[in-house]
């Protein structure tokens, strides 16, 4: 096990590395800085003063020994277009405003995403199992993006219920400005429940009609019993393994309902990045967000075989 | 004929002696073809696309009006006879519009598909095929790919090279074609061995010929799969970047656009907003339906 963790750790610090790397070089092959549409009418003197400030007058491949050097050191630099941001700040001011609308999504989804799966499961071919299907199908049709801007425009805009654009700040950060928070989670929590509900009820079927589950009707056990001992724990195999990813990109942010309702949350400030051309931060949360999805896989590949003693991922 | 030997009923006897009494036997495609037209979900909306890729083909020259004439008194109209879908903010026809969107996100989808397909088929097949260190190495590439979130991918892709259709192209093919080539590693590892294969080997037949012979056909029904989830996951793809400003950007214009365009209106003029939004929509439910048909008519497992 101490083998498996450690050669995963190798590949990690490898895959991080080769990430780094292509996007600082990606990047910086790029014509054009974070700098050049300010600095462009700057007299030639002062826009050489403004380059040696922030490091970006020296050759690539020094820049790129200086960034990896700093990244070593959890050190991703400073802003260039938003002076004064660092990673730092980024995960300490957005990340919590991206978190809530993640938990509230995944808190809100998720079980009811489960609820329905199993009632179609067990009331199978009735209207509810039909209904069910109809609207997960629907729902997996219709990205976030979408759905997000149909409750902005109709539940925000037409009937006016509901605040269009914002996210509670300050005092209410964790609790509280409740209202803002109604359609962004809406927005990305139906998906949750679609896609939960779908998971659950099709590994439900498939368990409901195993022999194992026959065996256990015949000895004469309780239906209560077959489904909590037999039918739950094996169809909950899929629902956990796909869980870690769920909640990990929930908290890192869904950039499109961040965009659409402004949530200055950390999904909308790497587009914003991505926009300015501003290094340090897109460095900083590409490799972030690639070692969290790692990591997630990881943890992923664990729960696999607790859950499961059948699979073994790691024989040599 | 021996005399111990009686037709038990005479009168059917010479109706039956005439046609043969083995069923005709039909192939896996022919089984599927039946399986798929006889699933009238599937075939109304395969109908529904095929419409669909008319009118984004013709839909144009149906309406006298050009998509990027700005008529300056005419702005943010309702549907009417002569602009069908109204006009938007700087009185462009929604409706010619719509029609070049659709196309643009339709080509952009179909072609970003081919792409990956093309390249991880050929990919994994080679990998595959070769086996041993080119295998591992191959492999490795894939799996650094895996390990990547996509949609930063494509953005960091986006931002790089510019916003465009060849970038964006590229940009959605390098993100999916790892899917592609594992599947038809796998396929290929199974496939290497047989007797058939080593038999065109030991005839010298060039590696291009056995892939396109032996191995593409057997993989036919798996990857029609493939390009059937993919598809509306790039037209997806291309509407979100577009609507970020990551994508496709103006002149040009996609669903992606519209839909932004159309949320810069929502609260005055909610039309501009809901028609590229049911196309969108309409297309990927089409398509999904379509895939899910395909699936049940190709997957052996999904005898239903």
């Amino acid at each position: 096990m101490l083998k498996v963790i450690l050669r995963r750790l190798v590949a990690l610090i490898i895959s991080l590395f080769l990430i780094a790397s292509a996007t600082f070089f990606l990047l910086a092959a790029v014509p054009g800085d974070a700098l050049s549409a300010q600095t462009d009418k700057l007299p030639t003197a002062a826009r050489k003063q403004v380059y040696r400030n922030t490091g970006l007058d020296k050759p690539v491949l020094q820049r790129y020994e200086i960034t990896m050097t700093n990244m070593l050191h959890g050190d991703f630099g400073t802003s260039i277009a938003d002076p004064g941001m660092t990673m730092h700040t980024v995960l300490k001011e957005k990340l919590p405003l991206s978190a809530r609308l993640g938990l509230q999504q995944v808190l809100f989804g998720i079980p009811l995403g489960l609820l329905l799966g199993t009632l179609a499961a067990v009331y199978k071919n009735t209207w509810l199992d039909r209904s069910v299907t109809i609207v997960s199908l629907l729902l997996m049709s219709v990205p976030s993006l979408i759905l997000a801007l149909l409750l902005q425009s109709y539940f925000g805009g037409t009937l006016g219920w509901f605040p269009i654009i914002g996210w509670p700040e300050g005092s209410n950060l964790w609790l509280g400005g409740w209202s803002y928070t109604v359609l962004p989670t809406l927005a990305g929590g139906l998906g949750y429940i679609a896609r939960y509900a779908r998971l659950l009820k099709n590994s439900m079927l498939d368990v409901l009609s195993s022999d194992y589950v026959l065996t256990a009707k015949t000895k004469g056990l309780t239906g209560r019993r077959v489904v909590m001992n037999h039918v739950v724990r094996n169809a909950a195999i899929p629902i956990i393994t796909s869980l870690p990813v769920t909640v990990a990109f929930s908290i890192t942010g869904s950039v499109f309902v961040e965009s659409i309702f402004v949530i200055p949350g950390i999904g909308q400030y790497f587009v914003q990045a991505l926009t300015n051309r501003d290094v340090p931060i897109i460095m900083g949360e590409t490799v972030l967000l690639a070692a969290l999805y790692i990591v997630t896989l990881f943890i992923t590949d664990l729960l696999y075989m607790a859950v499961d003693p059948r699979i073994k991922l790691y024989q040599n | 004929m021996d005399s111990k030997f009686n037709f038990v009923s005479t009168s059917s006897a010479t109706d039956t002696a005439e046609q043969p009494t083995t069923p005709v036997s039909i192939g896996f495609w022919q089984s599927a073809g039946h399986k798929f037209s006889h699933d009238r979900l599937s075939m109304t909306c395969a109908t529904i696309l095929i419409i669909l890729v008319l009118v984004a083909i013709f839909g144009p020259m149906l309406s006298p009006l050009n998509p990027n004439q700005l008529h300056v008194n005419q702005q943010n109209l309702a549907p009417s006879q002569t602009y069908w879908f109204g006009t938007d903010h700087l009185g462009r026809d929604l409706f010619t519009r719509v029609c070049l969107g659709v196309r643009i996100s339709l080509i952009v989808a179909l072609v970003a598909t081919l792409l990956s397909m093309v390249f991880g088929t050929i990919y994994g097949m080679l990998m595959s095929y070769f086996g041993g260190w080119v295998d591992s190495c191959l492999m490795r590439l894939i799996e650094i790919f895996n390990s990547l979130p996509s949609l930063l991918v494509t953005m960091i892709i986006m931002t790089v090279l510019g916003n465009g259709i060849g970038t964006m192209l590229f940009a959605l093919a390098i993100t999916s074609w790892a899917g592609a080539a594992r599947q038809a590693r796998g396929l290929v590892l199974q496939l290497r061995d047989t007797d058939y294969v080593t038999a065109a080997i030991m005839l010298n037949t060039p590696l291009w010929k056995i892939m396109l012979r032996h191995f593409v056909p057997n993989m036919m029904s798996i990857l029609i799969l493939d390009i059937g989830q993919s598809i509306p996951a790039n037209i997806f793809a291309e509407a979100s970047l577009s609507f970020l400003g990551l994508g496709i950007q103006a002149p040009n214009t996609s669903l992606g656009i519209l839909i932004s365009e159309g949320q810069n209106q929502m609260l005055q003029h909610a039309s501009q907003l809901y028609i590229p939004i049911l196309v969108l929509v309409v297309i990927v439910l089409a398509f999904n339906i379509v895939g899910d048909g395909l699936r049940d008519a190709l997957d052996p497992k999904f005898k239903a």
